[in-house]
């Protein structure tokens, strides 16, 4: 495997300073430096649990658990999959005021090879906004020498603002 | 045949200092009628086939902590279907503290009585397919029932009864409680019975 690009080394550098205790996972191209510093990298730790969900939703729920157990967790998964969780996020853990946190890859732009994904990968933004749920966005518009503390700041918003926060990064150039 | 309040009577009595999750309204209001609120237990007021993941993910965080517990799920068939890929990732992780009892009463009974599709759903048989190690069917009586909350505590976990029962309910209030306070008051007693443990 060729080695990360700076934005997945930021990545990865970020959420070590978060230093999750449970990594949950979706498939992702675009993820997969970031993906396989924790199924088989330096991120693969002993007292790390890195594992694979089905569904964005799932993995929510999962999360939550953990949260009401104090834990450190994670989920990394793509933007096209921000739909299918927003039921569960909002029946639980947002209005139960739980701190969950997530890395949200984005699709669809500049770069894409996927002739469809953009349909729903675009409107991201608008629909996490109709939804309420915080997000801070990593993109070109930042350099990337700020991506990992931006990440664990996020990851702290979280924890203080008790609510779902997710980072939306993109590792497509955009 | 079983009815739910009497399987929930029970459950509140063989489980007074671990936490159980609480599958949606009706089950939420029934338990409240025939147990009172208890601290160690959590309503899931409206998230529909997220109870056994959020269990799962409960279960792996009091399991992996210094003070470990065992998790009970109370499900309906309707939200079990509804979030049935939990059971192939609880398989996959098989969180030992866990312990799955799913009411089915075939219908949607709080929303009419609509049937569900678990008639046709062998739901002990999917636990052991995903690699669970212990999933029975339990036969509909208050007895049984008893007997197998006994027989699941010496299993190897994860754990998943399935037990049919009748759609006879009790009158009940809605429960308009903040989600905010449930979720602040479930945190705080596993908290304090963490320090418990951890200092006994």
């Amino acid at each position: 495997m060729t080695p990360p690009d700076a934005r997945s080394q930021a990545v990865i550098h970020g959420l070590e300073r978060v230093d999750p205790e449970f990594v949950l996972h979706l498939p992702s191209s675009t993820l997969k430096h970031v993906l396989e510093h924790f199924l088989r990298g330096a991120g693969a730790t002993a007292r790390r649990r890195v594992f694979p969900i089905p569904r964005e939703e799932e993995g929510i729920s999962i999360l939550a658990g953990l949260s009401l157990a104090r834990r450190r967790a994670v989920m990394i998964f793509q933007d096209n999959g921000v739909g299918n969780l927003l039921t569960s996020l909002l029946t639980f853990p947002q209005p139960y005021h739980l701190p969950l946190f997530g890395i949200v890859t984005r699709r669809g732009g500049i770069g894409e090879y996927n002739s469809m994904i953009h349909t729903i990968s675009e409107r991201t933004e608008a629909i996490l906004e109709a939804a309420g749920v915080r997000f801070i966005q990593l993109d070109g518009r930042t350099p990337t020498e700020e991506w990992a503390d931006s990440i664990a700041r996020a990851h702290e918003f979280s924890v203080t603002t008790h609510r779902p926060v997710f980072v939306l990064v993109n590792l497509m150039g955009g | 045949m079983l009815q739910r309040p009497d399987g929930l009577r029970l459950i509140a009595e063989r489980f007074p200092d671990d936490p159980v999750i609480l599958t949606l309204g009706g089950t939420v209001r029934e338990m409240l009628a025939v147990a009172g609120r208890r601290p160690n237990h959590l309503p899931i007021l409206d998230a529909m086939g997220q109870p056994a993941a959020i269990g799962l993910g409960l279960a792996l965080g009091v399991g992996e902590a210094e003070a470990r517990g065992r998790v009970i799920v109370v499900e309906g068939d309707g939200s079990l279907l509804m979030g049935l890929s939990s059971v192939a990732t609880i398989g996959h992780l098989r969180p030992d503290n866990l312990l799955l009892i799913v009411f089915d009463n075939g219908v949607y009974q709080a929303t009419g009585g609509q049937p569900t599709a678990a008639g046709d759903a062998d739901f002990a048989a999917i636990a052991h397919a995903c690699g669970w190690p212990s999933a029975t069917d339990v036969d509909s009586d208050a007895t049984a029932f008893a007997d197998a909350l006994t027989w699941a505590e010496d299993q190897p976990g994860p754990v998943l009864l399935r037990v049919r029962i009748g759609t006879e309910t009790v009158e009940t209030d809605f429960f308009l409680e903040d989600p905010v306070i449930l979720a602040r008051d479930f945190m705080t007693w596993l908290g304090q019975r963490r320090q418990a443990q951890l200092q006994g």
